[in-house]
């Protein structure tokens, strides 16, 4: 069996004393003049796994990347514990981590080479030693010194989990993670979300379907054209949408 | 570790690995170098055979095959983080936007100082100017002038790395903003390697390191609004 | 109505003013009749620098408030400016050639640097055109604007320093006109010239503003009527 999979969440406590993971007011963000989101008014409590489900188009990406500080919103607000995204991006950075479609790998470097920079830009300490843990939990250890180039779809998102495992997040944010990964990798994620749940950490995953997922999660939201259809189970809520008022301009900020 | 000693070292990680990653790109990075190599061949057959004509013009060939050439480096350096979405994912790290455009800028300033060196020589070399009896000033003026290119050129590409016909709006963009930079550069240039007789190289190296200081404080400050969509 | 005012009042200014310059103000004594276009020219010259101005401080307020409103003003200011632009280089050259012998001349400051802004206009405004999302484009354009007009004085600097240093003065330049010593004639009617130029410039700003704000809110409301048709059709379900 592989040893425990280590991870250093940011903040650590009992559930009811944290300040709700991710709580959004109104959320919209509009493409070429056409909503992604529409409006989204969400609360998820912390240390809970969380699948964000619905068809394509729904929502699922616009919402993580918004979370993330990928992109700003068009209108609404958004805050990770507790913090306002329009006005502490760079506080809110320290302690998202998130897992989009694309890994963000640099071809040209070895496993090794792309996860110490990552480590060096997350101000992971004792490098070294956490790259080299890193690569164990994720099972690429025998091929940390090949160029990511050579990789499979399947490794280059162990990769990037293993990227995440670097850092500090208290909210991981999962986009379709099972795609491209075999059984192994899949037995991976679970791993991953039994460790990140023992640590209290935060999970949100968006998924098409989440069969294989079922036994880890607290809650489920399922978004529809820009707005949630549902919520159900514990430690996620949700309000429709304001139709009265005209939606509050995202606020200025860096 | 204090604020500013870790983004240095930040974006010192980060030309660190551009680094690493356009070396063992295949060739990808000596490319620019012989691009200007060509242009200075073609500077030769348009101006020349007159080798007085082409003595006299040498300062001006000089900067124009570095400014050209320079647009090409910096788009390469921004085209690195086209990899896989790498850019978006460098911005989400907890590092300031300054440390990115810090580490872009160094990488892009090695480039230019390589290639400010090595085309320093050829010009030497093709167009008969003796470029050893005024090295000193002659390197002085190509650091300023890397640090200048480097500075706008990073700006620049991050400007249009993701925008439509981008390689016509990079030079477009670049290059009128880079007028000041070229005129004092030559002015230096050939200040430099007529000994100097007015005492003016002074006046065009203080214009350069102007250049350089306004240009690197408006590009740290303004890259960041790039980065957030 | 008040614009329209403007309007009114800028017209009337400039057409007494270019009567003025070409009639009233007696020619130059060395350059003719000619010199007279300097009047309109220099006048130009100045708006397109001061367009080029609000652009870049729009493009501030745009980054600062996020107010879209900010963007339009620097679109305004970027499309006038450039208008003013190229009446200025023509204007240039018109004098130049009969002053100089030639249409152009490397060591003129302020053609040069003109020419100069003129292609960072074009630059501009073709940035603005290639960007789709409108708050992309204008945080693009807001930094693209900062940073060349952050280049504009050192420009304008290191020509002067190009010129100074080879000791050809500019013949006829407005310098000579501006000085203390010159009649309060020629004075009188540029300064006249600048503030007709300036008001008209206004009022074209303005109207380019309402214009482009016009555009900016039919947008807007397109947006959140999209955006409230999608929250009502879910939770209508």
């Amino acid at each position: 069996m592989p040893q425990t999979i280590y991870v250093s969440p940011r903040s650590v406590g009992a559930h009811d004393t944290r300040p709700p993971a991710v709580v959004t007011t109104d959320l919209a963000r509009l493409f070429a003049g056409s909503p992604a989101l529409a409006g989204v008014s969400l609360n998820v409590a912390a240390g809970r796994t969380i699948a964000l489900l619905g068809p394509n188009g729904a929502g699922k990406t616009t919402l993580m990347r918004i979370v993330a500080t990928a992109i700003r919103p068009s209108y609404g607000t958004a805050m990770v514990d507790g913090m306002d995204l329009a006005r502490h991006a760079d506080l809110v950075r320290e302690r998202v981590a998130y897992l989009s479609h694309a890994t963000g790998l640099y071809d040209d470097l070895t496993a090794r080479e792309n996860l110490a920079f990552a480590a060096t830009l997350l101000a992971t300490p004792d490098r070294g030693a956490r790259v080299e843990r890193a690569l164990g939990d994720i099972g690429l250890l025998d091929r940390a010194g090949d160029r990511v180039r050579d990789f499979s779809a399947g490794m280059r998102k162990r990769l990037a989990l293993g990227r995440i495992l670097l850092g500090s997040a208290s909210l991981v944010l999962l986009d379709e993670p099972l795609a491209a990964l075999d059984d192994d990798g899949m037995g991976l994620v679970e791993q991953l979300l039994a460790a990140w749940h023992d640590a209290g950490v935060t999970v949100l995953i968006a998924s098409h379907a989440t069969e294989r997922l079922e036994p880890f999660l607290d809650g489920r939201i399922v978004l529809e054209r820009g707005v949630v259809a549902e919520t159900s189970g514990e430690g996620v809520s949700s309000i429709p949408p304001s139709l009265a008022a005209p939606p509050r301009p995202a606020v200025a900020a860096r | 570790m204090t604020g500013l000693r870790r983004e240095a070292s930040l974006a010192l990680a980060i030309a660190r690995k551009d680094a690493l990653a356009e070396l063992r790109g295949r060739s990808a990075a000596v490319s620019t170098l012989f691009f200007a190599a060509v242009v200075l061949l073609l500077f030769g057959f348009a101006l020349g055979p007159d080798t007085q004509r082409l003595a006299d013009a040498a300062p001006g060939l000089l900067w124009l095959a570095l400014v050209f050439a320079g647009v090409l480096a910096v788009d390469r350096l921004h085209l690195l983080e086209t990899d896989d979405g790498a850019l978006e994912q460098l911005a989400l790290y907890p590092i300031t936007r300054r440390a990115i455009y810090a580490g872009k800028a160094i990488g892009g300033f090695v480039v230019m100082l390589v290639l400010g060196v090595v085309v320093l020589g050829a010009v030497g070399i093709l167009f008969a100017v003796d470029v050893a009896a005024a090295l000193l000033p002659l390197l002085v003026t190509v650091v300023l002038g890397a640090v200048g290119i480097a500075a706008v050129g990073t700006f620049y590409a991050g400007v249009t790395v993701r925008l439509r016909a981008r390689e016509v709006m990079l030079p477009l963009l670049m290059l009128p903003v880079l007028a000041p930079l070229l005129l004092g550069a030559v002015k230096a240039t050939s200040a430099a390697l007529a000994g100097d007789p007015f005492g003016e190289l002074g006046a065009w190296l203080q214009l350069l390191v102007a250049f350089d200081v306004i240009m690197v404080v408006a590009g740290a400050a303004t890259y960041g609004y790039l980065l957030e969509d | 109505m008040k614009t329209r005012i403007l309007g009114i009042v800028a017209l009337v200014a400039v057409a007494a003013m270019v009567l003025i310059a070409l009639f009233v103000v007696p020619a130059d004594l060395n350059q003719g009749d000619a010199q007279r276009i300097m009047y309109p020219h220099v006048a130009s010259a100045w708006l397109a620098y001061l367009s080029f101005g609000v652009t870049a401080l729009a493009g501030i307020g745009w980054l600062w408030k996020r107010d879209i409103r900010f963007d339009a003003v620097a679109l305004a200011a970027a499309e006038i400016g450039v208008v003013f632009t190229a009446f200025a280089i023509w204007g240039g050259m018109m004098w130049g050639d009969p002053v100089w012998g030639v249409m152009w001349q490397w060591e003129d400051p302020r053609l040069t640097t003109t020419a100069l802004l003129l292609a960072l206009y074009v630059g501009y405004l073709l940035l603005r055109r290639l960007t789709d999302d409108p708050e992309r484009r204008a945080t693009r354009a807001a930094i693209v604007g900062i940073v060349a007009a952050v280049d504009i004085p050192i420009v304008h600097f290191s020509v002067e320093w190009w010129r100074g240093l080879h000791q050809t003065a500019t013949i006829g330049s407005p310098d000579r006109v501006l000085n203390p010593a010159a009649p309060m004639v020629f004075v009188g009617t540029l300064i006249g010239m600048v503030g007709a130029f300036t008001l008209a410039w206004a009022y074209l700003i303005i109207r380019r503003y309402q214009l482009a704000r016009l555009d900016v809110e039919r947008d807007e409301a397109a947006r959140i009527e999209r955006l409230m048709s999608a929250r009502t059709a879910e939770v209508a379900r």
